[in-house]
C-alpha cells in the first residue's frame, strides 16, 4: 500500500569507542558517507528524519537542533521520531511513510548515538518506571536474564544446553565482525571464555553482553520514479511491522513474547512471507544479548518454541547455515543503541543489493532488519527485498 | 496529494496544576477522544504520540512509559520528539499511504513535574559552548526581540499588546492555565525576566494532554457530520547556533511555503480565516504573522493596533489565549491544531469567534529563537 | 599515531516532582499499613499488582480494589553483580518477578534474607517456581522498599 519505496543508499561511521570525534562531527561522517554512496548532495534531499535514544545518554536534550548543521537539515522539513532502543527501526519506518505517502521522493534518514560519553545502564534504569519498577531493573542485562530464564524454564530447556548455544552465539558473531570493517568489537573468543566470563547479572556474562558504542547511520529512501531516475540498485521495502507491550514488566509474557511474534506476523502477511526460515536469505536480528537472540528466532518463526538452541548448535543460523542471522557481527559486537535499528536495515539493504563486501551472504535477495526497545517492550521490523 | 486525511474527534485537559498522575491524565484524554469519536481501543489502527524526554518527568524513553495510557497495547505505533504537530503530520502521512483508515495522536506534557522550562531548553545546547554562556530559549528570544524592535521600529507597547489579548482571550477557554485581564501597562512593569521580556510576556510552564482522532476520507465521513480535512503541512529546521543565524529571516515563511502550497493556498492573508500560532514569547506573534504571510515584514505592529487580530477581528490569532495562556511545552504545536478544529466546527464555546471559519492555520515552535517550525492548514 | 583529544567532564542533575495520582496514593499508603494492593479489571478479570488505574488491554476504569497475597511465586531472578546508577542496595543483590497468588501478572522485587556473597550457593537455594514471602521493614515510609526482600518460605 502506498507508493513502492526502495533504500537506495547507506552510510555508516567507523562504530566504537570515538572519542576523537565531537558528537556532530561523528554523525556527519555516517551522512558524508551515504552522499558519498549515492552522488547525491544535500540540496537533493526532501526532508530529513533523525533519532536517538534518550537525552540523558549523552545529556543533550532534543538533538535535531544541536545536529541539523551535521545533518545538512537547516532549510529543510524535519521529524524527529525516538522510540528507545527500537528508534533505529521506527526512524526507517517514518522514512517509509514519509516517501509512500507520496509527500516526498527523497527522505535521509540518520539513526545516531555516542554511548560513552554518558552512563548507559544508569540512563536505561530512567526508563524504567519510577514508582515501583527503577530500583529493580539493573539496565539492561537483568531485564533480559529474567527473560531468559522464564524461557528456558518454560520449554523445560536445560541450563547447560542454554549455555552452549548463547556462546556458541556469542563466538560465532565474533568471528562475523572482522568482516564487516564498520564492526566495533573485533576479538577472537572461545566458547570456554564465554563460558567463563565474568557473571554480570546471572546467566548472562561479559561476553553475552553488547559493548557500549559511539556510531552513528544514515540511509536514503526513495521513490520509485527516483530509483529509476537515479539509476541506483535498490532495497525494496517489501514491510513494515511495529508492536508494543505494555509498560510494566511483568504485565504481560515475556517468554512468548508477543510484541516481537505480532511485529513479525504483520510484516510476513504484508510481503507474502509463509516460510521465513525458508525465504528470508538473512536476519539483522538486534541481539544484544545472547540468549535472547534465541528468542526471537523462536517469535520471529525461524523456528518452534523451545527449538531454538538445538538449531542454534547445528549452525542453522550461522553464515553458511540455512539462514544466515546477523552475518555483520550483529548488535553484539556494536550498539550505538539510537543508530542500531537502522544499521540493521542498512545491512540488510546491503545484503540484498549484493553490496555487503566481506559478510556479503551469496545471492541474498530477501532481508529481514529488526530492533527492540524498552524494558522489553517494543518491536519493529523491516523486511527489504532485491524485487519490487 | 493521494488521499484525505480528516480530524474526527479531539480532547485536551487544562492546563493548570493537577496531582493527578501523569499515566491517569493519559489514559483520560485518549478515552475521550474515543468516546467523542464513538470508537474503542479496538477500533484505531496506529498511534502516534509526541513527548520529549526531558519533558517527561525524568522518565527517559518517555513513550515507553506510557505506551499502554495511549491505547497502544499491542498496535502498531511510533513517537515524535519535541513537537507535536510533527506527530498529526506523521498520523497523517501513515493514512495517506492508505495503510490505515484510523489514528490517535496525542502530545504529552506535564509541566508541572518538570524542572523550568528554561531548565531544560538550556540542555539542547552543546556542553561545551552555548550550554557553559547559559543559552536558554528565553535568551534567545530576547536577542531576537531586540532586532525585531530595532529593524522595524515595533514598540514593547506593541508587543505587550499580544500579552494583553491573548491572556484576555484565555479568560473564554476552560483548559487555559494563566488567564486575566490585564493592560499594557502592567504587562510591561511585570518583572523583566530577560530584558526586554517581562514575566507576562513569557509562557508558563503547563500540563497538556492534547489528542486527536484522525481517519481517512471515507472513514471520516462515517464517523462524523462535519470532519475537518488536513489541507496541508510543512515544517523546517534552521541550523544550529544562533550566531550563524538571521534571527530576523527564519524558517517559518519555508514551512508556511510547503503547507500552503500543499493546501492550494496563494494569499494567505485571504484565504485563512482564522490562526492558532505558538507564542511562548509575546512578540513572537507579531513575527510570525509576518513570516506566515498575514501581514507584510514589519507591519505587524499595525497589524495589533488595529484589531484585526481580536477574537472579534477580522483575522482572530489566537483566540484560545495561546501559548501565553497555556504551555504544556510538547503539546502545545498539537494544541493549536485541536483549537483551530474546535473554531472551524464551531465547538469552541465561549472563545467561539464570531466570524464562520472554513480555513484555519495551527503553527507549532520550538528550539532557540523558533529554530524549528511547523505549520497545519485545517478547512472543511 | 592518535592524537589524544580532550573531552570535557560534566554531570547533569535535573529536579522532576512526580505525582503519584488518586491510584497510587493509595497503594503505597498500604505498603505502610503492611499491604499489598491490586486492582481487578471488571472486564477481562484480571488481577493487576501494583494496582491500576485503568486495564491496559481492555482500556477501561479498573474496578475492585483487592488486598493481595504477600506470597507468591518465583518466575524469575536475576543476580546482580555490577554497580549501577540508582541500585537499590550494594551489590550483590537479586531482582525478582514474583507472581503473588491470585494475581495474573508478576511483580518485580528482590529476593533475599539468606547469604549472597557465594553465587554457587545462591543457584543452590534459588530455583524458579519456589514459594517467597514479603518480608517488611519496621521503618516504613509509603515506598517500594518498605518491603525489605521476599524471602524463600
Amino acid at each position: 500500500m502506498g507508493r513502492p519505496v526502495a533504500i537506495i543508499g547507506v552510510g555508516q561511521t567507523y562504530h566504537g569507542k570515538r572519542m576523537d570525534v565531537s558528537y556532530p562531527e561523528l554523525v556527519r561522517e555516517a551522512v558524508m558517507a551515504v552522499f558519498k554512496d549515492t552522488g547525491l548532495s544535500p540540496e537533493d534531499i526532501d526532508g530529513v528524519v533523525s533519532g536517538t535514544m534518550p537525552s540523558m545518554m549523552e545529556g543533550i536534550a532534543l538533538t535535531h537542533f544541536y545536529l541539523a548543521d551535521a545533518m545538512q537539515s537547516a532549510g529543510k522539513p524535519i521529524m524527529k521520531t525516538e522510540t528507545c532502543g527500537s528508534t533505529g527501526v521506527s526512524i526507517a519506518h517514518t522514512a517509509y511513510y514519509w516517501v509512500a505517502s507520496g509527500l516526498a521522493d527523497l527522505i535521509l534518514a540518520v539513526g545516531h548515538e555516542k554511548m560513552n560519553e554518558g552512563d548507559s545502564q544508569a540512563t536505561m534504569t530512567t526508563v524504567a518506571e519510577p514508582f515501583y519498577q527503577r530500583y529493580f531493573i539493573s539496565g539492561a542485562p537483568g531485564v533480559f536474564s529474567m527473560q531468559s530464564q522464564m524461557w528456558s524454564v518454560r520449554y523445560g530447556i536445560s541450563e547447560e544446553k542454554v549455555r552452549d548455544a548463547a556462546a556458541f552465539i556469542s563466538v560465532t558473531h565474533h568471528e562475523d565482525a572482522f568482516d564487516n570493517p564498520y564492526a566495533h568489537i573485533k576479538m577472537k573468543v572461545s566458547m570456554d571464555d564465554v563460558k567463563n566470563a565474568r557473571i554480570i547479572t546471572y546467566p548472562v556474562r561479559l561476553l553475552d553482553v553488547c559493548p557500549n558504542s559511539d556510531g552513528a547511520c544514515a540511509v536514503i529512501f526513495a521513490s520509485e520514479e527516483m530509483v529509476k531516475k537515479l539509476n541506483r540498485k535498490p532495497a525494496w521495502v517489501k514491510a513494515v511491522g511495529y508492536r508494543g507491550d505494555e509498560y510494566f514488566f511483568g504485565d504481560s509474557d515475556k517468554a512468548v513474547w508477543e510484541s516481537a511474534a505480532q511485529a513479525a506476523k504483520e510484516a510476513y502477511n504484508q510481503a507474502g512471507i509463509k516460510n521465513p526460515r525458508k525465504e528470508l536469505d538473512v536476519a539483522e536480528v538486534y541481539n544484544p544479548f545472547t540468549f535472547q537472540e534465541m528468542l526471537f528466532y523462536e517469535c520471529f518463526g525461524f523456528c518452534g518454541p523451545g527449538e531454538a538452541p538445538d538449531l542454534v548448535l547445528k549452525g542453522t543460523f550461522t553464515r553458511n547455515g540455512e539462514l544466515a542471522c546477523d552475518p555483520s557481527g550483529g548488535t553484539l559486537c556494536t550498539n550505538p543503541i539510537g543508530a542500531t535499528g537502522l544499521i540493521r536495515v542498512a545491512e540488510a539493504a546491503l545484503q540484498v543489493t549484493g553490496r555487503a563486501g566481506a559478510h556479503q551472504i551469496p545471492g541474498a535477495k530477501l532481508a529481514l532488519a529488526h530492533a527492540m526497545g524498552g524494558v522489553d517492550q517494543f518491536n519493529g521490523i523491516m523486511i527489504l527485498g532485491s524485487k519490487l | 496529494m493521494s488521499k484525505r486525511v480528516g480530524i474526527v474527534a479531539v480532547a485536551q485537559n487544562a492546563g493548570a496544576e493537577s496531582k493527578d498522575n501523569f499515566y491517569d491524565q493519559a489514559y483520560r484524554v485518549t478515552k475521550e477522544v474515543l468516546d467523542k469519536a464513538g470508537l474503542t481501543r479496538d477500533d484505531v489502527e496506529t498511534i502516534i504520540s509526541a513527548s520529549s524526554d526531558i519533558y517527561h518527568g525524568g522518565i527517559s524513553c518517555a513513550n515507553a512509559y506510557y505506551w499502554e495510557t495511549t491505547g497502544a497495547f499491542m498496535k502498531n505505533g511510533s513517537r515524535q520528539d519535541g513537537e507535536s504537530l510533527f506527530a498529526l503530520f506523521y498520523g497523517a502521512m501513515r493514512i495517506m499511504t492508505g495503510r490505515y483508515d484510523t489514528a490517535l495522536v496525542i502530545g504529552l506534557c506535564k509541566g508541572s513535574e518538570n524542572p523550568p522550562n528554561d531548565t531544560c531548553t538550556l540542555m539542547y545546547s552543546d556542553p561545551f559552548y552555548l550550554r557553559n554562556v547559559g543559552l536558554t530559549e528565553t535568551m534567545a528570544a530576547a536577542f531576537q526581540m531586540r532586532a525585531y524592535m530595532e529593524k522595524y521600529g515595533i514598540t514593547e507597547e506593541q508587543c505587550a499588546k499580544v500579552a494583553v489579548k491573548n491572556l484576555g482571550n484565555a479568560l473564554g477557554n476552560p483548559y487555559a492555565h494563566r488567564k486575566g485581564r490585564y493592560t499594557v501597562e502592567e504587562v510591561l512593569q511585570s518583572p523583566r525576566i530577560s530584558d526586554p521580556l517581562t514575566e507576562l510576556q513569557c509562557a508558563p510552564q503547563s500540563e497538556g494532554m492534547v489528542a486527536a482522532l484522525l481517519a481517512s476520507e471515507e472513514k471520516a465521513k462515517k464517523l462524523s457530520r462535519k470532519p475537518v480535512w488536513i489541507k496541508g503541512f510543512g515544517s523546517s529546521i534552521d541550523a544550529y547556533d544562533i550566531g550563524d543565524r538571521d534571527l530576523l529571516d527564519g524558517q517559518l515563511k519555508n514551512a508556511a511555503a510547503r503547507a500552503y502550497r500543499m493546501a492550494g493556498i496563494k494569499e494567505p492573508a485571504k484565504e485563512i480565516d482564522l490562526a492558532e500560532i505558538s507564542e511562548p514569547y509575546a512578540f513572537q506573534e507579531l513575527m510570525w504573522c509576518e513570516d506566515l504571510g498575514l501581514c507584510r515584514a514589519g507591519e505587524a505592529g499595525k497589524l495589533i493596533d488595529s484589531g484585526k487580530t481580536e477574537r472579534t477581528g477580522e483575522l482572530p490569532v489566537n483566540p484560545s489565549g495561546g501559548v501565553l495562556a497555556n504551555n504544556p511545552y510538547v503539546s502545545r504545536g498539537l494544541q493549536r491544531a485541536v483549537e483551530a478544529y474546535l473554531q472551524i466546527t464551531g465547538q469552541a464555546g465561549e472563545r467561539q469567534v464570531e466570524k464562520k471559519v472554513k480555513t484555519a492555520l495551527a503553527h507549532g515552535t520550538h528550539g532557540f529563537a523558533g529554530q524549528c517550525h511547523a505549520v497545519a492548514i485545517l478547512g472543511l | 599515531m592518535t592524537k589524544e583529544y580532550k573531552t570535557i567532564k560534566t554531570e547533569l542533575r535535573l529536579p522532576y516532582e512526580l505525582a503519584y495520582g488518586a491510584t497510587w496514593t493509595r497503594f503505597f499508603e498500604g505498603m505502610k499499613e503492611k499491604k499489598i494492593y491490586g486492582t481487578k479489571c471488571p472486564k477481562c478479570g484480571r488481577v493487576l499488582v501494583p494496582a491500576r488505574s485503568f486495564c491496559p488491554r481492555c482500556f477501561v476504569d479498573m474496578g475492585e480494589w483487592i488486598e493481595v497475597s504477600q506470597e507468591g511465586k518465583l518466575v524469575a531472578w536475576c543476580y546482580t553483580n555490577y554497580r549501577y546508577f540508582g541500585m537499590p542496595t550494594e551489590p550483590p543483590f537479586i531482582g525478582a518477578q514474583i507472581n503473588l497468588d491470585g494475581t495474573d501478572v508478576n511483580f518485580l522485587h528482590l529476593i533475599g534474607g539468606f547469604d549472597l556473597s557465594n553465587f554457587d550457593e545462591v543457584r543452590k537455594i534459588v530455583k524458579n517456581g519456589m514459594k517467597v514471602r514479603a518480608e517488611w521493614k519496621d521503618d516504613r515510609n509509603a515506598h517500594i522498599m518498605d518491603i525489605r526482600y521476599f524471602k524463600p518460605l
